[in-house]
């Protein structure tokens, strides 16, 4: 993408005021986006993102430049700027470490590249998608069908001799239904996605998603509202993932712990959730949506065991905060473009799999909520209090799923809630998401088998 | 390359392709970012993007691609690109803007800002830091305190001679500090937007962020039932922002917005008038063009309750057979053309916001909300969303409640707006627009307190 002699004078360049660390992010995207709304195609956008970014250290300071001029000139500037704003007492000279290109295995194979495939053979399966969904109901009165694809080239390369090139390619169909009965109108949502080529959208099952979210539209626009109060609340595989994502995810980043932002710091060691929880962050899991080969600073992708049976093991950490902590990167760095600075961030985040069947934790529920499917959440990582809305719910009583309930948001302090899962199903499952932080929107996995936790508040429309 | 000979070359290049009308789109930023933490400059950031994005009309359907490459060799990738996919549109055909005679004479930039140093930025911030360290032995710590310097450039061009463009500046501070007191952990944000280095008040933004972390400190429990509601002013405008595509009559048209065949209708309470005013000095999304280049003017979208227009762009605006008011927008060179308002707010009232709540026998002020994009949806007007606030007794605030969850309906919530304050503010969690509105007292909705 660009030379190693240009690159090794841009690092040595940003290095020239006493900065002790230097690297330069190359990033070439080229995206492809087609929306179909009312069974016609609406929207069908292509573009390249193309840019660099110029990151130098001094200490536990940073500077960060960025900037689409790719001329030597340009680059020289941009490094420049950053080595200008460090702030260095001019002392030694760091020198940058000859480069040697990276031995990083792919793990995430990539078979059809969604640049080869023609839109429309791409427009196709959106269509049939489209035609799945809407005749799933009477009630179904839109659907919207968003294919999107990714091809993201990077260069990492750094002052301590790491030279590595990485592809990431990304696929995803994102399923809307919309069922109304011209009152009220409500909405089911699944969006499939993979760190793969074409093969994944042409081999998805269409039937599945597309009527599953036709359904969940269409049994919550007969829902009633959900009734507020304290309640043990069973969360569904795959995306109820997000609650932990929500309540603990972010407080285990190094972006948060570094600063001691996190209710979570300090506590290596210690008891911060039920025995039944071990919390995982895992970059390795091949062509899942969060995965990577490499992470943004050209470091190799691992699996992070956060909390083991309850017991906190570790953080998720990248290059500078770890500096913060005296800890070393755990392959956790990443960020949306060039256009951020990159920090620790989650790739594919899950419960590990319990013992109990699903069919046994709601039969041992005698009143609470079932959620079959989640929307999103945020939280504050400084105080661990979290929120996320509920997509599919119902009520359980007598230890069998009940009237399905709707308009329902979870509130609790992440802390509080881990410690109060008390049963963890069989039935691991993933679902892709987008996290969005300070390094920008990402593509992250949530995952987790079916979850137990005994009390949650639930805010609904019932007082 | 230059932006004019791409452009050009880009014009002559289409018109062998079979292209018959052309548009192109620039857009610039150049952005300054500072970060100060324990007494050090914590993060730099400074940079320079631009990028440009084609529309084409190929055999009469309208094609799209972009680049941040202003290079030849991106020439043919527009063309190829957009080319391709014109040729699968099967949407509603939309078409360019010749342009206009009339375009209201606007100067949004500051050329003040240019001259702040990025020195004097970061010894504001380090006053800040300071300041907010030594406000209350409770104050654990600042977990940021950041400013931002961004100056936006526009163009528009297209080959039958419209050549517009714009630019606008501003700077956004933000505080945000974590307090202790017997365990209990609360964080408090404060953000400042404004045009005017000298109008950043380091004590005024300090005071105000610790207060809002301490003042949450001993929050309470009370029973979940239906309460009379205060939004403050920014959370207000947070919740008008999180349903502001209703009002879009892209989103009418495609079933989407539940305000389809209710215009003239009276939507919401008398008092509230809902304006859009794309010439507000202090407005970030102030524009004498959208994003067709159609003029734009100040309307009023809700007049004393009753709907008087959707926002539209050319394409929406020729299905319903009226003009377009102008509210074309795109994200950015990377986004299709859809539908945006400029700064648009609820028109603010006479009352000041402690005579909002003083009339209140029992009931709930939210000052902050959170989960927008997952509690709220924009369709159907429900939301369940998780808020911070103080519990009001005899018109007295009594203290802060527990995390709470306020939830109702977007359209009910219009209906039930009783009073309206004077004191307007804009939300900067603004995804499309810049939204706003002064604190406003709803009837009632529900509560439920962790």
């Amino acid at each position: 993408m660009l030379q190693k002699s240009v690159i090794e004078d841009v690092l040595q360049a940003a290095l020239e005021t006493g900065g002790d660390f230097s690297e330069v992010f190359v990033e070439d995207r080229l995206t492809n986006n087609m929306t179909l709304q009312s069974s016609r195609l609406e929207k069908s956008l292509t573009g390249r993102d193309f840019g660099i970014g110029i990151r130098v250290f001094k200490g536990l300071h940073s500077v960060y430049a960025y900037t689409n001029d790719a001329s030597k000139e340009g680059l020289l500037k941009a490094a420049h700027t950053a080595a200008k704003a460090i702030q260095s007492d001019n002392s030694k000279q760091t020198k940058v470490i000859p480069l040697m290109k990276s031995n990083i295995q792919t793990i995430n194979p990539i078979q059809i590249m969604p640049n080869k495939v023609e839109k429309t053979r791409k427009l196709a399966v959106m269509k049939k998608a489209n035609e799945i969904a809407r005749n799933y109901d009477s009630s179904i009165s839109q659907v919207i069908i968003r294919l999107k694809d990714e091809e993201q080239n990077v260069l990492i390369a750094n002052s301590e001799g790491t030279f590595a090139e990485d592809q990431r390619v990304y696929s995803r169909m994102a399923i809307m239904s919309i069922a109304s009965d011209g009152l009220d109108m409500q909405t089911g949502h699944y969006g499939p996605g993979a760190h793969q080529g074409f093969e994944f959208i042409e081999n998805l099952d269409l039937e599945y998603y597309a009527k599953e979210s036709a359904r969940i539209a269409k049994t919550m626009l007969h829902a009633d509202p959900a009734p507020s109060g304290k309640f043990p609340v069973i969360i569904d595989n795959e995306f109820g993932g997000v609650i932990f994502h929500e309540a603990c995810g972010h407080g285990l980043e190094a972006t948060a712990i570094a600063k001691n932002n996190s209710v979570f710091a300090g506590k290596v060691g210690e008891k911060v959730a039920s025995d039944l929880v071990t919390y995982i962050d895992d970059g390795t899991i091949p062509n899942e949506w969060g995965s990577l080969n490499m992470d943004d600073e050209g470091e190799k992708s691992r699996k992070n065991v956060l909390i083991e049976n309850g017991i906190l093991k570790g953080y998720m950490i990248d290059k500078l905060n770890g500096r913060r902590m005296g800890e070393k990167s755990t392959g956790s760095s990443r960020r949306e473009s060039y256009k951020f600075a990159p920090t620790s961030r989650m790739t594919n985040t899950y419960i590990a799999p319990g013992t109990k069947s699903p069919e046994d934790i709601i039969a041992n529920t005698e009143y609470g909520i079932y959620a079959k499917y989640m929307g999103g959440g945020s939280v504050n990582p400084g105080t661990a209090d979290y929120n996320f809305a509920v997509g599919e719910a119902y009520m359980v009583k007598n230890g069998k799923i009940d009237k399905p309930i709707r308009g329902a948001t979870l509130i609790g302090n992440g802390a509080e809630t881990i410690q109060k899962i008390d049963q963890v199903g069989n039935n691991l499952g993933h679902g892709a998401g987008m996290c969005g932080a300070s390094s920008g929107s990402l593509p992250v996995n949530v995952g987790q088998p079916m979850v137990r936790v005994s009390e949650i508040t639930v805010g609904g429309r019932e007082a | 390359m230059e932006l004019t000979t791409f452009r050009d070359q880009l014009f002559s290049e289409g018109e062998t392709y079979g292209f018959t009308d052309m548009e192109l789109y620039y857009e610039k930023t150049d952005s300054l970012r500072c970060q100060v933490f324990e007494g050090e400059v914590d993060g730099y950031e400074s940079a320079t993007v631009s990028g440009v994005s084609l529309r084409g009309l190929y055999k009469g359907k309208m094609g799209y691609a972009y680049t941040e490459k202003l290079e030849e060799d991106s020439i043919p990738y527009l063309l190829d690109n957009a080319k391709e996919n014109a040729v699968l549109m099967e949407s509603d055909p939309e078409a360019l803007f010749s342009g206009s005679d009339h375009y209201e004479k606007l100067d949004l930039y500051t050329d003040a800002l240019d001259d702040v140093q990025p020195e004097a930025i970061i010894s504001f911030l380090k006053r800040v830091e300071e300041k907010a360290n030594a406000f209350d032995p409770r104050v654990r710590h600042t977990e940021m305190t950041i400013m931002e310097r961004k100056t936006f450039e526009k163009g528009l061009y297209n080959n039958r001679g419209l050549a517009l463009s714009e630019r606008n500046n501003f700077l956004l501070a933000l505080i945000s500090v974590s307090v202790e007191d017997n365990g209990e952990l609360k964080s408090g944000m404060q953000f400042k937007i404004s045009k005017d280095f000298a109008e950043m008040d380091a004590d005024r933004l300090v005071k105000e962020a610790v207060e809002k972390a301490l003042y949450a400190l001993g929050g309470k429990v009370y029973p979940n039932k239906n309460y009379p509601v205060v939004f403050e002013n920014n959370a207000a405008a947070t919740f008008l922002a999180t349903f502001a595509s209703s009002f879009s009559a892209e989103a009418v048209q495609k079933e989407q917005s539940r305000l389809k065949g209710r215009l003239n209708d009276q939507i919401a309470s008398d008092i509230v008038t809902l304006i859009d005013d794309p010439f507000l000095s202090e407005g970030i999304a102030s524009r004498t063009f959208d994003a067709e280049g159609v003029p734009t003017s100040k309307c009023k979208v809700v007049d004393h309750g009753r709907l008087t227009t959707f926002f539209h762009n050319q394409q929406t605006a020729k299905k319903d057979g009226v003009s377009s008011t102008g509210h074309g927008g795109r994200h950015s060179y990377k986004g299709a053309l859809q539908v945006s308002p400029s700064n648009f707010f609820v028109d603010p009232g006479k009352e000041s916001f402690e005579a909002l709540y003083s009339s209140m026998d029992e009931g709930i002020i939210i000052t902050d909300l959170a989960g927008m994009h997952s509690g709220a949806d924009p369709i159907s007007g429900d939301f369940s969303l998780a808020a911070d606030g103080f519990y009001v007794k005899d018109g007295k605030i009594v203290g802060p409640t527990n995390l709470m969850t306020v939830a109702g309906n977007f359209f009910d919530v219009l209906k039930d707006v009783i009073h309206v304050g004077n004191d307007l503010t804009f939300s900067p969690m603004s995804m499309n627009g810049y939204i706003g509105s002064p604190s406003l007292k709803i009837k009632q909705l529900s509560i439920a307190v962790d």
